[in-house]
């Protein structure tokens, strides 16, 4: 009889093997990290070109003989990336980045380099963008070129045994890359005038002022002196004592200053 | 008779001391002005690559009118212990006149340090620094002057860009055409060096990890020398200015009181 009960306890059975098959033959583990990048107080942090994340210490535990990648792509290529695309191929190359490429995949490792636990002293970090001399060369589709622009970009990390995918990591927020402005834009501005100097400027003008003024009052009391006049100092001569005597004539008392 | 000629007296023996005074000054601000023409700091071509250079000729004046300001002191003493009415109109006359050389250097060098602000070195930098292709014999001189001194600054200051290093990420530059931003995010004298000259650590520096590259920036290390010059002229000579006047105004009183 096809529906003995043997048979449905058989059945009942199979669905979870066949689920477990399935898991397994799937083999992808999500891991529930997402890349950030490094600690703030990196100066060069963000850069026109490059920027920083954390190293992924602790998360890929589980797969020590699996090579861990580093997937960089544009926001747009992240809804329908495919974890089974190798990497080295065009279709994942830098060179072709983001033009014919959506994403790209480098900066390739063994868990050997990501040890598990971080020493608390140590800067743990990937400068992503930092090799500048096979950015071009087609023949290293797996550089770690200068980003081509300023993004944004979103990461995630990949473990692959072989050529299978076995973990991977979330995807990042949105990672943007500094713009820099033209010098030309840089306002000098014009003539601002501090205080200071204009004090400096005006006190100045008028002593200028007076002692000119003064000038011209002694020129014409010059002018007006030139052979008589009072004055109330003599030299110590005994020529002066006798015109002293000789202006005491003329003396006007009106006429000193 | 005799309290007006103890009054003349007096007024003869503060005019000495105001002269005394006047010469002594002249000589303090020559020589505080060949110290600045010297330039100990090595700040000269960055003024040079500005095109307005007055700060250094309002020192220059400075140096002639503080030895104006000696010779005029000594003919003033003379002619006022003589009681010499055409020695004393000498003097005076020319004594305004080196009063007006030095307003015109105490004005410049007010005004000129208000001129050097950090954006007007922030631009010169980025449009100069390691400029590869210069126009023409001009621009290559300033062009090298400002390299040098910025090389110069960076290294002996500690110190990066006129405000911190991301002055290199915030706006492109001649340097930025020359060396690109991954291998160069800022220039390597930006690092710290060791005794041979060369970074101590690249990757720390290029990482921007503290203690690997200079973080401040040089804009202090310019101003402050630049602040002392401008001052020093402008507001010494300003002091001696006062006080001439006061000396002029006494002996102008002083020559129209003694007799032909």
């Amino acid at each position: 009889h096809p529906h003995s009960r043997p048979r449905h306890s058989r059945a009942h059975t199979m669905v979870p093997l066949l689920l477990l098959l399935l898991a397994t033959a799937h083999g992808l583990d999500e891991l529930g990290y997402k890349p950030q990048l490094a600690s703030s107080a990196l100066g060069g942090l963000n850069t026109t070109s490059t920027f920083v994340l954390e190293q992924p210490r602790c998360v890929f535990t589980d797969y020590p003989n699996a090579d861990i990648w580093l997937v960089v792509a544009i926001p747009e290529a992240v809804a329908n990336f495919s974890n089974s695309v190798e990497p080295g191929t065009p279709e994942r190359a830098f060179q072709g980045f983001p033009t014919s490429a959506g994403a790209y995949m480098t900066l390739n490792t063994t868990l050997l380099n990501y040890p598990c636990p971080k020493d608390p002293g140590e800067i743990t970090v990937l400068r992503v963008g930092s090799e500048t001399s096979c950015a071009t060369d087609a023949s290293r589709p797996t550089c770690n070129g200068p980003l081509p622009g300023p993004g944004p970009y979103q990461v995630k990390f990949l473990a692959l045994e072989g050529s299978e995918p076995v973990a991977e990591t979330e995807w990042s927020d949105r990672i943007a890359l500094r713009t820099a402005s033209q010098p030309s834009s840089i306002l000098v501005k014009g003539s601002g005038h501090s205080t200071g100097m204009i004090a400096l400027t005006s006190i100045l003008a008028i002593l200028f002022a007076i002692l000119l003024a003064s000038l011209v009052a002694m020129v014409i009391f010059w002018g007006s002196d030139s052979c008589g006049g009072s004055s109330t100092f003599s030299k110590p001569e005994a020529v002066s004592v006798r015109r002293y005597n000789t202006h005491h004539v003329y003396d006007q008392p009106a006429a000193r200053l | 008779m005799a309290k007006s000629d103890d009054g003349i007296r007096i007024l003869q023996g503060l005019l000495v001391f105001g002269n005394v005074i006047i010469g002594m000054c002249g000589i303090a601000l020559t020589a505080e002005c060949i110290f600045f023409v010297s330039d100990p700091h090595g700040l000269y071509p960055l003024l040079e690559a500005t095109e307005n250079d007055d700060i250094y000729a309002a020192a220059w004046i400075g140096i002639f009118v503080g030895f104006a300001l000696f010779g005029l002191s000594i003919l003033g003493i003379i002619g006022v212990i003589k009681a010499n009415r055409t020695l004393l109109v000498v003097y005076i006359i020319l004594m305004l006149i080196t009063y007006a050389f030095e307003m015109a250097s105490c004005i410049t060098a007010a005004t000129q340090r208000d001129f050097l602000t950090p954006n007007l070195f922030l631009k010169q930098m980025l449009e100069r620094y390691q400029k590869s292709e210069p126009d023409n014999n001009n621009d290559k001189w300033m062009t090298e002057g400002v390299t040098k001194t910025w090389d110069k600054l960076m290294l002996q200051n500690h110190c990066c860009g006129v405000q911190g290093p991301s002055d290199w990420q915030d706006y492109t530059s001649a340097f930025r055409v020359k060396h690109n931003d991954a291998d160069y995010p800022w220039p390597h004298n930006c690092c710290v060096m060791d005794a041979q000259g060369s970074p101590v650590n690249l990757d720390g520096c290029k990482l921007g990890v503290s203690g690997y590259y200079n973080s401040k920036g040089c804009y202090g290390a310019i101003s402050g020398p630049m602040n002392t010059h401008a001052w020093g002229v402008a507001w010494f000579g300003f002091a001696i200015l006062c006080w001439t006047f006061c000396v002029l105004l006494g002996t102008m009183f002083y020559w129209s009181r003694i007799e032909y």
